[in-house]
């Protein structure tokens, strides 16, 4: 008797915490981070400074809006670094053919039908989504060195660098872009019959096909609206470097994967959170920004991240393990 | 009438594709690269390159069990590159010998924490691994300060690059490797535990198996193993790099394991597919920079290679009637 109350108290104030946490959690990391960094560097509070935090936090969210449709309809995408990489050389190769705009929206398309591909072989042929989003990024990454031959390609149009690094009311362009994509996003997974279908794609993959869904479209759609996150990103980081790099964003997956989770999608599927993922980027990139200020080398960033992305899952294997008990035993917190 | 004669067909040409289908893409292989290039068919490539493969082969063991449990490791190419420089580092405090050994229980060690996580934290394997792939390279670059560790120590050396009547050493490692594996697979109750737990794991559980505790073997097992893998690769390149090493070592191994025909999700598997397929990697990767094929174009292939190996394995269960297209 004694051991079951107990049991149940600390049940009770773990559904608690969690819920808590569902609710508040990444906002608390931001803060605990930002009194962290206020001290570090007395150039912390300035508008360049957060600005600038923010922007580097929109790539990693961008593409955490895509990967929140993949991972709520139950699937994941491994391929979006290589996207990224493919989007930044087709768009130098062709702007001084095409002009701006048209080469934007060629590298865009390209990069489309790489997230359709994927939707085919995992939908049509029935591949696991991890190999085939593994196996397509390597196979991506090896079209992006062949059509540059491993070299990096310059771009002499400078009115281009206004994507990455231009301002519009005083605000960088990428975080507008990030708003515009997030209300996009918001409307496509919240308001819309897609983004209903998508979560009940995630949570019950065959109920869904019995109740007369085209579970092989939706899917196919996820994947090409991840492969469309990542290109966006892909011309963002393009303009800032003004060159298109074979090798660009190396490791970025991770990255995505663990703002995705930080943010508080579920990985069960089913359950997505897209305004969580926005502030898990910005805390990531106040990771990085704080690293920076220590001195230190990269690889501290990658064992950064990857700690993270540990924890987040901790977070969400508790959840998953406590909430479901407490909604099948109907407690309250 | 004719659907039972069409099963047949099918389950006929299922177990031929089971049975002779590796062996013959290997002979084809092998044939396409002797016409092509002189240099491939000597005695001396040939044996050489087998030698090579261990790298895979070796690797592939303990992957075979943890894809046979329903799981993955993708943090396998930067556990040999953590766990290489780790042991090579100890060499001049403790000797070749107990360089080696430590090596490989570090490897296990590394799995063991892997199997933990997996299983006691109930994350999925795959994203886990994906975590512990970018923290282990981050150490391994911490530990050295990204320089390479050289290695002079001749026991060491001798594992990667020692003969046996002309015969490369890593050959005979292989062969004591896979043999061990087979008898634990097959001759043994764990070995059977493990079978069980993949084909149908809550079967498993409720007949007494700790699912868990076999998860975390195959993991700790597929450790050992990179561990072996390591000191063979480090010793053939004479040195650690904690950046190099490793590299897509994962995907290399894992399209062995399913080349070899087992099946992704969990279910029996094949060790001996595993070595034909880790074979036909090596042969192709050697084959393909004899004829100066570019690294790119070998990307591509490598990528290529994967998803096809899934599709005839699926191709393959379907034909025998386990499971649908």
């Amino acid at each position: 008797m004694e051991r079951d109350h107990h049991y149940a108290i600390r049940e009770y104030t773990m559904v608690r915490f969690l819920k808590l946490y569902e609710k508040i959690g990444i906002f608390i990391l931001i803060i605990l981070g930002s009194v962290f960094l206020a001290i570090a560097s007395p150039n912390f509070f300035r508008a360049d400074t957060i600005f600038s935090i923010i922007t580097q936090g929109t790539y990693g969210g961008i593409v955490a809006f895509g990967m929140v449709l993949a991972i709520t309809s139950g699937g994941f995408d491994l391929s979006v670094d290589a996207v990224v990489a493919l989007t930044s050389v087709i768009l130098a190769m062709t702007i001084p053919d095409l002009g701006i705009p048209l080469a934007i929206i060629l590298s865009i398309l390209f990069s489309c039908v790489v997230g359709f591909i994927n939707g085919v072989l995992i939908t049509k042929f029935g591949v696991n989504p991890l190999i085939t989003t593994l196996s397509m990024a390597t196979i991506v990454r090896g079209v992006a060195f062949l059509i540059t031959r491993g070299r990096q390609i310059p771009i002499s149009q400078s009115e281009f660098m206004f994507i990455g690094t231009g301002k519009l009311w005083g605000i960088p362009v990428p975080i507008i872009i990030m708003v515009v994509l997030f209300v996009i996003f918001y409307l496509l997974l919240y308001q819309t019959s897609l983004g209903r279908y998508i979560s009940a794609v995630g949570s019950n993959e065959s109920a869904s096909a019995i109740s007369g869904l085209n579970v092989t479209f939706i899917k196919i759609m996820v994947y090409v609206l991840v492969a469309f996150t990542a290109s966006i990103v892909g011309v963002i980081r393009t303009s800032q470097a003004l060159i298109g790099i074979p090798s660009m964003a190396p490791g970025f997956t991770l990255t995505v994967l663990t703002i995705t989770i930080l943010g508080g999608t579920s990985l069960s599927g089913g359950r997505g959170n897209l305004l969580g993922a926005v502030f898990a980027g910005i805390f990531i990139s106040m990771i990085y920004y704080g690293l920076n200020l220590i001195g230190v080398q990269y690889f501290y960033q990658m064992l950064a991240v990857g700690l993270v992305l540990i924890f987040a899952l901790f977070i969400d294997g508790l959840r998953g393990r406590y909430l479901e008990v407490a909604r099948i035993r109907g407690i309250k917190a | 009438m004719v659907d039972e004669r069409s099963r047949k067909i099918k389950h006929k040409a299922g177990e031929l594709w089971g049975n002779f289908g590796l062996p013959f893409i290997f002979i084809i292989v092998l044939i396409v690269f002797s016409v092509q290039s002189p240099i491939f068919v000597s005695w001396r490539n040939l044996l050489s390159t087998m030698g090579f493969s261990s790298y895979i082969a070796i690797g592939a063991i303990g992957m075979t069990f943890i894809i046979m449990t329903g799981n993955f490791d993708i943090s396998i190419g930067s556990m040999l590159a953590l766990v290489a420089v780790l042991g090579s580092s100890f060499i001049p405090r403790i000797g070749g010998v107990l360089g080696v050994i430590s090596t490989i229980i570090l490897a296990a060690l590394l799995g063991l924490i892997n199997g933990l996580f997996v299983t006691k934290l109930r994350i999925p394997a795959f994203i886990t691994t994906l975590g512990m792939l970018f923290i282990f390279r981050a150490l391994a670059f911490i530990y050295t300060d990204n320089y390479p560790v050289y290695i002079d120590n001749r026991f060491w050396l001798f594992i990667g690059n020692g003969k046996i009547f002309n015969i490369p050493f890593p050959i005979f490692i292989t062969a004591v490797c896979y043999i061990a594996a087979y008898l634990v697979l097959r001759r043994s109750p764990l070995g059977r535990y493990v079978v069980a737990v993949g084909t149908n794991s809550r079967a498993a559980e409720l007949s007494g198996i700790n699912v868990d505790n076999i998860k975390i073997f195959a993991f700790t097992f597929a450790g050992f193993f990179v561990g072996i893998a390591a000191v063979i690769n480090t010793a053939t390149m004479g040195a650690a790099n904690p950046g190099l090493l490793g590299q897509n070592y994962e995907f290399q191994v894992i399209t062995a394991v399913v080349l070899g025909g087992t099946l992704l999700g969990g279910g029996n598997g094949s060790l001996g597919g595993a070595l034909i397929a880790a074979m036909i990697i090596t042969f192709l990767g050697n084959g393909m920079g004899l004829l100066q094929v570019g690294s790119y174009w070998q990307l591509i292939v490598t990528g290529l290679v994967m998803i096809i190996a899934v599709s005839l394995n699926k191709l393959k269960f379907y034909l025998l009637g386990q499971g649908d297209l």
